[in-house]
């Protein structure tokens, strides 16, 4: 029988080293996803999230706590049982977009159908759907290192798509995006926890994507949190002019002793490269 | 994860070639090592098989030409030749020691020729007369071209000043060089001016020349007597003898060579894609699919390593005995069968590197920017 229930987390816990040097990545998380849902797991650089993803994503070993996967403790299995699982419950999306080079758009998009029950020849229909939903189909045939960012990573969300797994664990997926592209991508995010019922869990910084998601969940020093209002701290890029908060936001930087703040590294780069000039926009 | 690992190494055409060359190197060196002991062997034969005797008579004790002595009395000649069922007889004095031509010594079999057995006399000559009299020689050509002497200088046997009267082709191997001179010569020298060393046995037509042999050692005393077929076969034996651990060494060095490039290949290939790999396994794949694909890669630059080791060797060995007339190259079949039979240990010893880097890949690094 199929439950709404398809992520829970019970008392997690992950540690590294021992001793004086032990340090507490997770703690004592719970968390519970249905199925349609879009989560977001937010908090400062340093406070887990990235630790807490691999867990749930089956990457990662947790020290004590149980993971639950459509059902499944996930927290005993063997390397290879879990590789299997991964291959068939959770779709992967990253800032990297982690293409494979050498294969094109829609090889990249098919590869994990290998791996599924139909294998490639039963995917081949799933791929035209991707292809056309996510504007790809007239660069099925282009390589990675013709595409640009924003391609990339819906080639990367096609790839989490094609063996139609129940979750989707992304993580920072418009961080290395410009603000247009990077909203573009969430929507893409959003529409498929609708419409394929798959939950989005989804590690971010960017503060305008919490306007679409069903949850926030705020982790602080390995632990969820409530967050309190003050906590944000409003600041404008000064690269697209977004509105972003300081108080958690990762991509940052020091021109003439005066901090400012990005909602993506492609702002940042854009910086690098003219800071006088956008410093003299912003102004 | 076949097609991804093939396709990666496509991808990069001038990286694969390099790294495909590079085991070719490791793979020429053996069949370079292998077909010049093949040549050598064949040539340190070649005299004996030249003869086209049926039967070679020698002393009793003795079956080998090489680094071998045979005495055995002329008057055993004439017996021979009596003996029904025999079509003619030849007979050679034999010496096997350092020749000196051109100021250096050159290991040689010397052949003490009479003139009533015209037929054991070179067979093939560039130049000069082929049947030296008393105070000549004839010398492989080759050493005339790597030594400079020519036709009318001197050389020396022992102790004893011959004159170059002709030079002769196919007689020369870096293991021993055939030098031809007067059987009185030589006789005088060795003080055995009524012996010979080996009779060479011409049968009737239809005669088993097993069955001749055999009547020869039982008629004749003190004597051994061989099929060629046998004589040939039992000198080659001990050429190989002598040259197999030298030839099992270099082949055993080359391979190790191969498979250490292939591993390092293997390796790079790897530890380039990393990344690559931290993705596969994060989106589900084990590490024994991976690892095959890893093998996979090192089984193509392997196999494409001996495919070209195979054709410039080809090429070379045509090339070669024309700028290194003193190399006798000999490549067969068996050669490069023997070499492919060793392509699939090393590519599969050499993929251990890589498995190790496989197992150590963290799918946790895709999360690393």
């Amino acid at each position: 029988m199929q439950t709404d229930m398809i992520l829970q987390a019970i008392d997690l816990n992950k540690s590294f080293g021992q001793g004086e040097v032990l340090v507490q990545a997770v703690e004592s998380v719970s968390l519970e996803i249905k199925r349609g849902e879009m989560i977001l797991i937010m908090g400062p650089s340093g406070s887990g999230k990235t630790t807490l993803l691999s867990m749930l994503g089956a990457l990662l070993s947790p020290t004590s706590g149980h993971v639950f996967i459509d059902g499944t403790d996930i927290s005993s299995m063997k390397a290879a049982a879990l590789a299997a699982l991964r291959a068939q419950k959770i779709g992967f999306v990253f800032q990297a977009f982690n293409l494979l080079e050498a294969l094109t758009v829609e090889e990249n998009i098919l590869f994990p159908a290998r791996l599924s029950r139909e294998g490639i020849a039963g995917a081949r229909e799933r791929l035209v759907t991707l292809l056309e939903r996510l504007g790809l189909t007239a660069r099925r045939k282009a390589l990675p290192n013709t595409l640009s960012g924003g391609e990339k990573q819906r080639v990367a969300i096609a790839r989490a798509l094609i063996n139609q797994p129940p979750i989707i664990l992304a993580d920072e997926p418009t961080g290395n995006l410009d603000s247009h592209k990077g909203q573009e991508v969430m929507m893409i995010l959003h529409d498929i926890a609708r419409d394929e019922g798959c939950a989005v869990l989804m590690v971010t910084h960017d503060p305008r994507v919490e306007e679409i998601a069903d949850r926030v969940l705020w982790l602080e020093d390995g632990a969820l949190r409530d967050r309190k209002s003050e906590q944000h701290a409003w600041v404008i890029d000064p690269v697209c002019g977004m509105r972003v908060d300081e108080w958690s936001a990762s991509v940052t930087t020091d021109y003439n002793d005066e901090k400012f703040v990005f909602c993506s590294n492609r702002c940042l780069e854009r910086f690098n490269a003219q800071p006088e000039h956008y410093i003299d926009e912003a102004r | 994860m076949l097609y991804w690992s093939l396709k990666t190494l496509l991808s990069e055409p001038v990286r694969l070639l390099v790294s495909a060359l590079a085991v070719a190197v490791s793979f020429i060196l053996v069949i370079f090592f292998s077909a010049v002991f093949e040549g050598e062997s064949e040539q340190m034969v070649l005299y004996l098989e030249k003869m086209e005797a049926d039967v070679w008579v020698m002393q009793k004790g003795v079956s080998n030409m090489h680094m071998t002595s045979s005495m055995v009395w002329d008057w055993k000649v004439d017996r021979i030749a009596q003996m029904p069922e025999v079509k003619e007889v030849a007979a050679i004095l034999y010496f096997n020691g350092a020749v000196k031509i051109g100021g250096k010594d050159w290991f040689s079999y010397v052949i003490g020729i009479s003139p009533q057995y015209r037929r054991t006399a070179p067979w093939a000559m560039v130049q000069g007369k082929s049947l030296p009299g008393p105070g000549e020689a004839v010398i492989p050509e080759v050493i005339s071209q790597l030594t400079g002497v020519q036709i009318g200088d001197e050389i020396m046997l022992t102790d004893r000043p011959l004159k170059v009267v002709g030079l002769s082709r196919e007689t020369f191997s870096m293991a021993s060089a055939v030098v031809f001179v007067a059987r009185e010569e030589l006789g005088d020298l060795l003080e055995g001016r009524d012996q010979y060393s080996y009779i060479m046995v011409y049968a009737e037509p239809g005669v088993n020349a097993k069955t001749l042999a055999e009547r020869i050692k039982q008629e004749i005393d003190k004597v051994n007597a061989l099929t060629s077929e046998a004589f040939i076969a039992s000198d080659r034996q001990l050429a190989v003898q002598m040259g197999a651990e030298i030839v099992r060494m270099m082949t055993m060095i080359g391979t190790l060579l191969a498979t250490l490039i292939v591993a390092f290949t293997a390796y790079s290939l790897i530890a380039r894609k990393k990344q690559e790999l931290a993705i596969t396994k994060a989106l589900g794949f084990g590490n024994k699919q991976i690892y095959l694909a890893a093998l996979s890669q090192t089984v193509v630059v392997t196999a494409l390593g001996l495919l070209l080791a195979l054709l410039i060797s080809f090429t070379v060995l045509q090339w070669l005995p024309t700028v290194a007339p003193q190399i006798n190259l000999s490549v067969r079949l068996h050669q490069f069968t023997s070499i492919a039979m060793v392509t699939l240990p090393v590519a599969l010893l050499a993929s251990l590197s890589a498995a190790r880097t496989v197992a150590k890949v963290d799918p946790m690094t895709v999360f690393h920017q």
